[in-house]
């Protein structure tokens, strides 16, 4: 689907299911960009502020997928501190969660989401959704 | 005439000042006596009445510094030595010895000690009695005969029969003080031919203040002949004392020229006052008259004074015994009241509820209750109204968590128009704020008091007009008295006091209960909506998994199973997706309960607009016509939340309905009600299936559905009751009509 980059997606996603899920969507949708995961929302800060500092350009993220209900820092958390972090702020971020809360969405979106989408509904739904994201940013858009 | 104060500076004594004269310490004796001020211990003789010259032969100044045994026989010292020694003279008059003195006499001789002074009297006994009467014999009649009477008023009667027979006076009433200290007759016994003062009433200063102090302290006051020429007692101020001679406890120390004059005007010759003290207060006296001088002998003196103590116990008997049936009455209430209140949840309730009731705690003809928001009236009250304003006056003005007065329209000008039902209030106040009280009305008496004489009037300017002096005139003076309710007596006024301490209390146990109840519930609340929100959402994950790895085995492995096993992979899918709508719903619901409501204004047909969008597939789907013959109000509520509210009721009208041409209605229902007064009906009429009657509650709890999973449509079943609590928390009320097979009505209001 998309072999024009090599940077890769980081996924923040605490359930082994659910990561599976989106993997198998991927797989599905003949996805080769390559996938980072993070159970954890300070192990991903960590890698990400890392890979800044370290200038290297080939290995930033060309998406962060982050979950929200995560163990310790939340993804809302995750996502104000990437959103705040200069050198961070330019990479999009789909908060993909199972909260449908009106008010959920609302903070993602003044806290800098570039994107949100649930995780409810059947497999072949999901698998729909990630893949009309996916299209999004890897085909119709021009990533930084 | 004038008297020597405390101060030693002189008294000028009128009607003016009467109640200040100093009359322990009058400077004089009355004529019927002389008296001696003797050393207590050395029997030196430090002052003297002058008219010992007369009774004794010896002028007063050749007494003075001379010991005692000058006037006194051996014998006389002796009796005079053993009562000293035998008896406690302090403030206690004793008989010492009846005898001779200075070769005169002979005289009845008593003594007492006050302020370390000895005090000897000797009054002149006109003759010696042949045959004196038994006293303690015709006491003891007498206590038979008045033991036997039945209530307060016979008792006083046959005292006053009884009194006179012993005394043998032309006139005796028992003359009883009421609060105001003026005073009436309330029973008499007249020698033939006597006029009659029963049922007379007396101003108070008739009986000032300090007379009628003293006679707490002594109770007996004999006055043989108020023309009497009084004699000075010499030197003015005692000598060891350095002050005049308090004469209290002397029997002839010298009358108050007011009181004499007042006496002379009367026409009476000879007045005899014995005190009842009830309690340690003055309750009445025993007023007997004479209408010739009369000494009374010392033997006679005792009897009557005995006679008047034996009185003054029974008094006190009989009041307790009046008493004890409405005591016990009013103890009764009071605990049922107390009983009915923990019984009850509203103060109103409590004081009304029970068998006996507020009304019936004292004698009152109307009561209120000012609590809990309401004015309950009970009987002849004024109106609602009056008795608000009436109540916050008693706040503001009068403090105090107790009020009574039996004439309200003197201290509250209102109280003129109400004081037909009130012009008696006994009132307690409950709380402070915000102000809650319990009132006993009492109407206007409309009395008739007789007055001897004029009572504004009590005094006329002398001829010479330098002073005031008594009234002359005695002639039944009428006053009609108006804006007076009968009197509230003290056992009420305790008594009311008492219940309200105890209701009061119960109103502060009451109040922390239900905040205690509150926090609980409110803590409970709080608890069960997070329990909700956190459990349906921490389901659905593992949810998901079942769904999606069902899915991917069905995918995965779906060639190496039957048909039977993978039909079993579908109906688990299924079951795990509609177990997912079932938690969205929950998670919805308990979302609806933590939400801060937004309040705005919205135009309700935006409103509906926005939900008939929402619904239109469904609307379309089943050819459903929407119906709005009305526009609707613009009300204050949550928008968002609103729309869901039509939204559920437009599907389900929608959804269950099997008529060929479908419709819904939705409209406004404002009979009865002023446009933007009342909260608006709305609702939202179908021509569906109908909803049986029995079903009217079951419908709003939550998952409960009439009709099987996939008829109609299918559905979770939250809808209704997502839509009550939207109503709910609103302040508005969400219910039904409904005829089966015809259609539904849903109505709701929002509040206010």
């Amino acid at each position: 689907m998309t072999d024009k980059l090599d940077r890769p997606i980081v996924v923040v996603e605490d359930s082994d299911e659910d990561f599976e899920a989106l993997s198998r969507a991927f797989n599905r949708l003949d996805v080769r960009v390559p996938v980072q995961r993070f159970t954890d929302a300070d192990d991903c800060l960590e890698y990400l502020r890392g890979e800044a500092h370290a200038g290297n350009i080939a290995s930033r993220p060309a998406l962060i997928l982050l979950d929200l209900n995560l163990p310790g820092t939340d993804g809302k958390e995750a996502l104000q501190e990437i959103k705040s972090d200069g050198d961070l702020r330019a990479i999009p971020v789909t908060v993909v969660t199972s909260s449908t809360n009106k008010a959920d969405v609302e903070t993602c979106y003044r806290y800098g989401a570039n994107g949100y989408m649930t995780k409810g509904g059947s497999f072949q739904s999901f698998q729909q959704a990630v893949g009309t994201m996916l299209d999004f940013w890897f085909k119709t858009v021009v990533l930084p | 005439m004038s008297v020597i104060d405390e101060s030693g500076r002189e008294f000028k004594v009128d009607l003016t000042n009467c109640d200040r004269e100093p009359i322990h310490i009058p400077g004089h004796v009355q004529g019927h006596g002389a008296l001696l001020a003797v050393h207590p211990d050395y029997f030196t003789i430090l002052q003297a009445s002058q008219n010992v010259a007369t009774y004794f032969g010896t002028p007063a100044e050749t007494l003075l510094g001379k010991e005692l045994s000058i006037l006194l026989d051996p014998t006389q010292m002796g009796a005079l030595r053993d009562a000293r020694q035998s008896q406690p003279l302090a403030q206690n008059p004793v008989y010492v010895f009846q005898g001779e003195i200075g070769g005169q006499g002979p005289f009845d001789v008593s003594a007492h000690t006050y302020q370390g002074i000895l005090i000897i009297e000797a009054e002149a006994v006109d003759q010696i009695d042949p045959a004196a009467p038994d006293f303690q014999a015709l006491v003891t009649e007498s206590l038979v005969r008045l033991q036997s009477t039945k209530t307060l008023e016979d008792f006083c009667q046959a005292a006053a029969v009884e009194f006179r027979k012993i005394s043998g006076f032309d006139r005796v009433m028992i003359y009883r003080f009421l609060q105001d200290a003026s005073g009436t007759v309330v029973a008499e016994d007249l020698a033939p031919g006597i006029e009659s003062f029963l049922g007379l009433h007396y101003p108070a200063s008739d009986i000032p203040k300090q007379a009628r102090a003293l006679f707490v302290q002594n109770a007996s006051r004999i006055i043989p002949d108020p023309s009497y020429e009084p004699s000075p007692i010499v030197p003015t101020l005692n000598p060891l004392t350095d002050r005049p001679l308090d004469m209290s406890y002397a029997s002839l120390r010298g009358v108050s020229p007011m009181h004499t004059q007042y006496l002379r005007n009367m026409g009476v010759c000879a007045s005899m006052s014995q005190a009842i003290v009830v309690d340690g207060q003055l309750w009445g006296l025993i007023a007997s008259h004479h209408y010739e001088n009369r000494r009374v002998p010392y033997g006679l003196r005792r009897g009557c004074e005995f006679l008047a103590k034996l009185v003054a116990l029974m008094v006190r008997g009989k009041v307790d015994e009046e008493q004890s049936s409405y005591r016990q009455q009013i103890e009764e209430t009071h605990d049922a009241l107390v009983e009915s209140m923990s019984r009850h949840r509203s103060i109103v309730e409590g004081l009304t509820g029970g068998e006996r009731r507020i009304e019936h705690f004292v004698d009152c003809t109307g009561c209120a209750i000012l609590a809990d928001g309401e004015c309950h009236l009970i009987g002849q009250t004024p109106t609602p109204t009056q008795v608000r304003v009436l109540a916050e006056w008693l706040r503001r003005e009068r403090g105090d968590e107790l009020y009574v007065t039996d004439s309200l329209s003197r201290e509250y000008p209102e109280g003129e128009r109400m004081k037909d039902v009130a012009s008696g209030v006994l009132s307690i106040r409950l709380t402070k704020v915000p102000g809650e009280f319990v009132l006993w009305f009492r109407p206007e008496v409309v009395k008739t008091v007789n007055w001897a004489g004029n009572p504004t009037k009590p005094v006329e300017p002398t001829p010479s007009g330098d002073r005031l002096n008594p009234r002359k005139s005695f002639e039944l003076w009428q006053e009609e008295v108006r804006d007076r309710s009968n009197p509230w007596k003290r056992l009420e006024i305790e008594s009311a006091r008492r219940l309200r301490i105890a209701i009061t209390e119960m109103v502060i146990r009451r109040a922390e209960e239900v905040s205690r109840a509150n926090v609980r519930l409110e803590r409970s609340n709080v608890e069960l909506d997070s329990f909700a929100y956190i459990a349906s959402h921490d389901l659905k994950e593992p949810l998901r998994g079942i769904h999606n790895y069902s899915t991917f085995l069905l995918e995965d492995y779906g060639e190496a199973l039957d048909e039977t096993g993978r039909e079993r992979l579908r109906t688990l899918v299924r079951l795990a997706e509609r177990m997912e709508t079932l938690t969205d719903s929950l998670l919805h619901f308990s979302r609806l309960g933590r939400q801060e409501l937004d309040l705005q204004k919205h135009d309700l047909n935006d409103v509906l607009q926005e939900a008939i969008e929402a619904t239109s597939a469904r609307l379309e789907e089943t050819g459903t016509e929407v119906r709005i013959p009305w526009p609707l109000p613009t009300v204050t509520c949550d928008g968002v939340q609103l729309v869901e509210v039509f939204q559920n009721l437009i599907a389900n009208a929608a959804k269950y309905n099997d008529k060929p041409h479908k419709w819904i209605e939705v409209g406004v229902r404002s009979e009865g009600a002023l446009p933007g007064e009342q909260p608006h009906v709305l609702y939202v009429r179908d021509n569906g299936i109908g909803i049986p009657r029995k079903h009217f509650e079951s419908i709003f709890r939550i998952f409960k559905r009439l009709h099987g999973r996939t008829e109609f449509g299918g559905g979770t079943g939250a809808g209704l009751t997502i839509t009550e609590k939207v109503v709910q928390r609103h302040g508005g009320r969400l219910w039904l009509e409904s005829e089966p097979g015809q259609g539904t009505t849903f109505f709701f209001t929002l509040g206010a």
